[in-house]
């Protein structure tokens, strides 16, 4: 079918907004793909992707970065790798890259990324979030499951007051309901 | 609109003015009242009836232990009940009412209640209302329901919003007052991270209602500057209004935040927030609640806690009264006199009960007039300072069930037991009444606990404050006349019921409670619990402590149930998951079901018909005729990767995946250990390592979990990965015998003939020119049948694209309900038959299973329940009259048989109508079912009134050779 061809969209629309005290913003440029450690591969898979990308594996609750790429943990042998699809890099080539020493599944449309920055984040946070977001508990560059209004959320910190709040892309919309309810509630 | 009773002082900004109204009269305020406190400084005494005798009740306390002055606040739907006006904060516009009378405030009719007193007493509910029975509930328990409670609900949606949140911290200190603030200072500056809560609107507690000097301050001033210095702390935070009401498991404690309750407008902000509060620590420094002496006629409005008196003079600048008396057993209470004095305010007595003065009436219908003296002497007073000395609010101390122990020198209960752990108590909360006692203690707890975590930081030196006399005399109630003494205020429960009680029987504390009512409701007897205490002890010949105390439960004071719910209510009451071709289909008429968390379009309304099954029956007869298309990303998906991954899905699977060739897909059937069926599905091989799972919708959270069991714990040696991409993939079901012709327009560059991709066949593929797909060749409805995948993002375009590519084939959209007609019609088991209580040969699948390997229930396969010959096995079933529907759910009976359990052939367990039979059929559960093909039976429903006969068929109503699936 010459004539016809598939326009992706975007869960939410590509939905921006600001707040009083904080933005909120559907991440819609980011790729996703889950890495998933052999067994007894540990060592050629952490060997591969720092000669590779020179990216270190991530923690328990750690991401590393490099190279426009993050590693962000997901349990404890399979990691999301993150990172914005351009012209040399894309899906099939970081597959590609990965061929023999890691599990790989693409992971960009079962996840839906909102990014919540500013100074009213964590006011924001404190009415979904159950995790102590402190800096000094939870720093820069950390990453956790949690779970936000009954849904299931991976955060990610980025910054003192920048998140990234990923969860389910079919409940895209009852998240988004619920983080953006959180920050009209809590803007003072 | 003068404010008669305002006097110079207090904590309230008189520049500027409020107007609130209450039973309909416009008065003034000012910013820093409360509720009680204006209507007190507007010359208003009586404020409300009281629960059973509705005698006139005025406001006895200055804060949440407040057991009279309850009112309604707002109107229409915003009507709240019960309010305790001395915790209201007035602001501009506030719309207030009295409560539980019958005709005005001032002439409530049911007010006669009082004068049947002597019919009234405690328990009277439970010795009349006997007979006759037939009036029980029809006369008796209406009347009752009737007169009983306060407030009135207004009955309608709660139209405020409440919302959740969660904070964390290294110490929490439960209080303000002196103590609290004491604590947070040094914790603060020790640099422990510390949520500082109290109740009030302003911190400070009961330094704001004295006139004790700390440092070289006002005790008051002092507290404002504590809370500056707090403010300019990173690591504090202060919460007033917010009510810490319970506490629970590993440091968590519960706590209302009252964010909007104090404004004339919300901004649309919530109300009230539910924070669940996490902490290494906590400090409770709750202060205590003084309590009243009982004697005859001591409920008349102008009867007060001392402790109030001298809040309502110091703090809000009010006169409670012109005339005060003071009644004290205590040195506490005579500071109310210099109080009092201090202000200009007459005292027209000072009743020291220690040197064996005391009342024994007052006068005063709606106010009291005067107090009645045991040596005869009258006294005129319009006010009347009450002080049984002190009780700490021991409350969130037992809240694990640790029992508070007495202490004879305070004559009140302190902390004892367990406390919750991380819990240490401090000040008055643990029996220290003295102000320079409380602030060392405090500070030291702060300092100890700093220690404890690891904080070395200086946290300074206690503030310096002097010891004040407190020495109590345990007097609790005056027996000197003939007139009622009320314990209990709230629930109108005097000295007389609870003697009665005793009397009767009811000796333990909590039976004492239930049986009169003491200590229930609202204030939960906070100013009248040690009052009962005493007055049963004195009944029974025993001490306080041999008497006991009731144990204390969250909530410390009342939480709106909206709180607890939060936000999540009406729509927002849970998630909802959508598909990726959900806005299509609300444009294109699709009606939805919930399906778990998942909203799935049932079917698709088109102009002209009559109702669902005429949608249903046209997608179902275009489906099997034509092409239709259903969306089915909701089926779980679970991608399989890894060296082992055909040995793990070979030993999950009770049939055979190990030798599943790539580019195949096979149904698998999944068994508990038990050997009951517990989900199943298709499982396509993408590579020799990489498989994806289909599980059933609703089982797919499940069948997940139970896979990382396996992988984990079963058999951790297998190299096997699980990631759920459920979400990742939109995936439709094309189905009908021209879903080839259609297939082929959609899929780039990819043979699918019969002899190139046959029945369960599967391949990576593109579509409409590029976009990455997955095709399998899989039929749930039994016809020639894809099902195509495409990444998520794609799936509007996707179902878009299909539609307007199937305009020349007729292509149909069709529900769930159609897929559920067509998988009967077929003779597909789903959620009906897999109850988990079926196995494997019940559904005719006991072939299937392989004898050559292990699996998960392998072992218990063959228990004899499973391998009976009269077992229940799958049939279909039609009804002989064609007219008749059938019923889920009826029981399967022989001819001539009784309709009873005894005689219970099988039940039916999913029913539909098929357009193509013309007729309801059925599938269900007959024992010895597959060798009674052509047999007639009754199908017995007496829940639905139907009992008709029906005919025994094969389970596949349709095409049961499987020619269309495989043509």
């Amino acid at each position: 079918m010459a004539d016809i061809s598939l326009v992706p969209a975007p869960v939410l629309g590509g939905f921006q907004q600001t707040f009083a005290t904080c933005s909120l913003a559907e991440r819609i440029d980011i790729a996703l793909i889950s890495i998933a450690i052999p067994r007894q591969g540990k060592d050629a898979l952490t060997q591969g992707i720092s000669a590779r990308w020179a990216l270190d594996m991530p923690g328990a609750t750690k991401m590393t970065q490099a190279n426009g790429l993050r590693a962000i943990p997901l349990t404890a042998d399979q990691f999301l790798l993150a990172f914005t699809p351009e012209n040399e890099r894309t899906e099939a080539s970081v597959q590609a890259d990965l061929e023999g020493i890691g599990y790989t599944t693409v992971q960009t449309d079962a996840w839906v990324i909102l990014e919540l920055s500013g100074k009213g984040s964590i006011a924001a946070l404190e009415r979904i979030c159950p995790l102590d977001l402190d800096l000094e508990v939870f720093p820069n560059e950390s990453a956790s499951r949690t779970v936000m209004d009954h849904l299931g959320v991976l955060i990610a910190r980025l910054a003192d007051d920048r998140f990234w709040l990923m969860s389910a892309r079919s409940s895209a919309a009852s998240f988004l309901h619920a983080v953006d309810t959180s920050c009209r509630w809590s803007a003072i | 609109m003068n404010q008669p009773n305002r006097i110079d002082g207090g904590q309230i900004d008189r520049a500027t003015t409020l107007k609130f109204q209450f039973n309909e009269r416009w008065l003034t305020a000012h910013p820093g009242d409360t509720l009680a406190s204006a209507l007190l400084a507007n010359g208003v005494r009586l404020v409300g009836r009281s629960f059973k005798y509705h005698r006139p009740r005025g406001i006895f306390s200055a804060g949440s232990e407040e057991p009279n002055a309850l009112v309604q606040l707002h109107k229409g739907a915003a009507l709240e009940p019960n309010t305790r006006a001395t915790t209201v904060e007035v602001f501009d516009g506030l719309y207030a009412t009295s409560q539980n009378h019958r005709g005005s405030l001032e002439y409530d009719f049911l007010a006669v209640n009082d004068l049947l007193s002597p019919f009234l007493s405690a328990g009277f509910y439970y010795k009349t209302f006997m007979w006759p029975r037939a009036f029980w509930e029809k006369i008796y328990e209406p009347v009752i329901r009737s007169a009983a409670g306060l407030g009135r609900l207004s009955g309608k949606p709660d139209p405020d919003a409440y919302d959740h949140g969660y904070l964390h911290c290294d110490v929490l200190i439960i209080g303000a007052g002196p103590a609290g603030l004491t604590a947070a200072l040094a914790a603060g500056r020790a640099g422990l991270r510390v949520i500082l809560a109290d109740e009030d609107f302003r911190m400070g507690g009961r330094l704001n209602a004295e006139t004790q000097v700390v440092g070289d301050m006002e005790g008051a001033a002092w507290a404002q500057a504590a809370v500056g210095e707090l403010t300019s702390m990173n690591n504090v935070r202060l919460m007033t209004r917010t009510t810490v009401y319970g506490a629970y498991d590993h440091g968590t404690y519960g706590a209302l935040e009252r964010m909007t309750d104090h404004l004339s407008d919300s901004g649309d902000k919530p109300r009230q927030v539910l924070w669940r509060v996490y902490s290494k620590r906590a400090i409770l420094c709750a202060g205590a609640t003084e309590r009243s002496i009982a004697f005859g006629n001591n409920d008349r409005p102008g009867v007060m806690l001392a402790g109030a008196v001298r809040a309502y003079v110091n703090r809000f600048g009010v006169a409670p009264g012109r005339r005060v008396a003071v009644l004290t057993n205590n040195n506490d209470g005579l500071r109310t006199v210099d109080d009092l004095r201090a202000k200009g305010i007459e005292v027209s007595a000072v009743i020291d009960a220690r040197k064996g003065d005391y009342l024994v009436n007052t006068t005063g219908r709606k106010g009291l007039k005067s107090v009645h003296l045991n040596n005869g002497r009258r006294i005129e007073a319009d006010c009347l300072a009450v002080s049984g000395g002190w009780s700490p609010n021991v409350h969130l101390s037992s809240h694990h069930r640790g029992r508070p122990i007495w202490r004879d020198d305070i004559a009140a209960f302190v902390p004892g037991g367990e406390l919750p752990p991380g819990m240490i108590v401090a000040g008055a909360a643990n029996g220290t009444l003295t102000l320079a006692s409380i602030l060392k203690e405090a500070h030291e707890t702060a300092q100890r606990i700093a220690t404890d975590l690891g904080k070395s930081g200086p946290t300074g030196e206690p503030p310096k404050a002097s010891d004040e006399d407190f020495a109590t005399a345990p007097i609790w109630h005056i027996n000197k006349g003939k007139q009622r003494a009320w314990v209990d205020l709230q629930n109108d429960v005097t000295t007389k019921d609870v003697t009665q009680s005793h009397r009767e029987g009811f000796r333990s504390v909590e039976h004492l409670k239930r049986y009169t009512t003491l200590g229930m409701a609202t204030d939960q007897g906070k100013t009248s619990n040690m009052l009962g205490l005493a007055v049963m002890a004195e009944a029974s010949g025993k001490t306080i402590p041999e008497t006991g105390t009731t144990i204390f439960r969250p909530p410390y004071s009342p939480v709106p149930i909206g709180a607890f719910a939060g936000r999540a209510r009406g729509k927002d009451f849970r998630p909802t998951r959508r598909t990726p071709s959900h806005d299509w289909a609300s444009e294109n008429g699709a009606s939805f079901v919930e399906t778990g968390a998942w909203l799935r379009a049932e079917w698709y309304a088109r102009p002209g018909e009559r109702g669902w099954r005429d949608s249903v029956d046209r997608e179902v007869k275009a489906t099997r005729t034509g092409v239709g298309i259903c969306d089915v990303t909701t089926l779980g998906k679970i991608d399989i990767q890894g060296r082992d991954t055909a040995e793990f899905l070979n030993k999950i699977y009770a049939n055979a995946f190990l030798k599943l060739p790539v580019g195949k897909v096979r149904y698998g059937l999944m068994l508990r250990e038990d050997g009951t069926v517990y989900d199943d599905g298709t499982t396509a091989r993408l590579s020799e390592t990489h498989f994806v799972m289909t599980t059933t919708t609703a089982n797919a959270v499940l069948v997940f979990r139970n896979l990382e069991f396996a992988r984990q714990c079963l058999w951790p040696d297998l190299d096997v990965h699980l990631i759920s991409t459920t979400d990742a993939w939109a995936q439709f079901s094309v189905a009908g015998p021209k879903s080839r012709a259609l297939m082929q327009k959609a899929v780039d560059d990819l043979d699918l003939s019969n002899e190139a991709f046959p029945f369960m066949a599967c391949a990576a593929c593109t579509v409409f020119g590029g976009t990455p797909a997955r095709l399998f060749r899989i039929s749930f409805s039994g016809e020639l049948a894809y099902e195509i995948a495409v990444p998520a993002r794609y799936g509007d375009a996707m179902i878009r694209a299909m539609m307007a590519a199937g305009e020349e084939f007729n292509l149909t959209p069709y529900g769930t309900e159609a897929l559920g007609v067509m998988r009967i019609e077929k003779g597909h088991v789903a959620g009906n038959e897999l109850n988990g209580q079926t196995d494997a040969r019940m559904i005719g699948l006991g072939k299937m299973i392989s004898r050559n390997k292990d699996f998960i229930g392998a072992a218990l396969l063959d228990r004899p329940e499973q391998t009976r010959d009269d077992g229940l096995q799958l049939v279909g079933l039609r009804p002989i009259d064609a007219n008749v529907n059938l019923t889920a759910g009826a029981h399967f009976l022989n001819p001539g048989d009784p309709a009873d359990m005894a005689h219970d052939q099988g039940w039916m367990t999913s029913v539909a109508y098929s357009p193509e039979l013309g007729c309801s059929i059925g599938l269900g559960f007959l024992k010895r079912g597959s060798e009674r093909h052509g047999e007639t039976l009754r199908s017995f429903s007496p829940i639905r009134a139907q009992d008709v006969m029906v005919e025994v068929c094969s389970p596949h109503h349709i095409d049961p050779e499987g020619e269309r699936q495989r043509g």
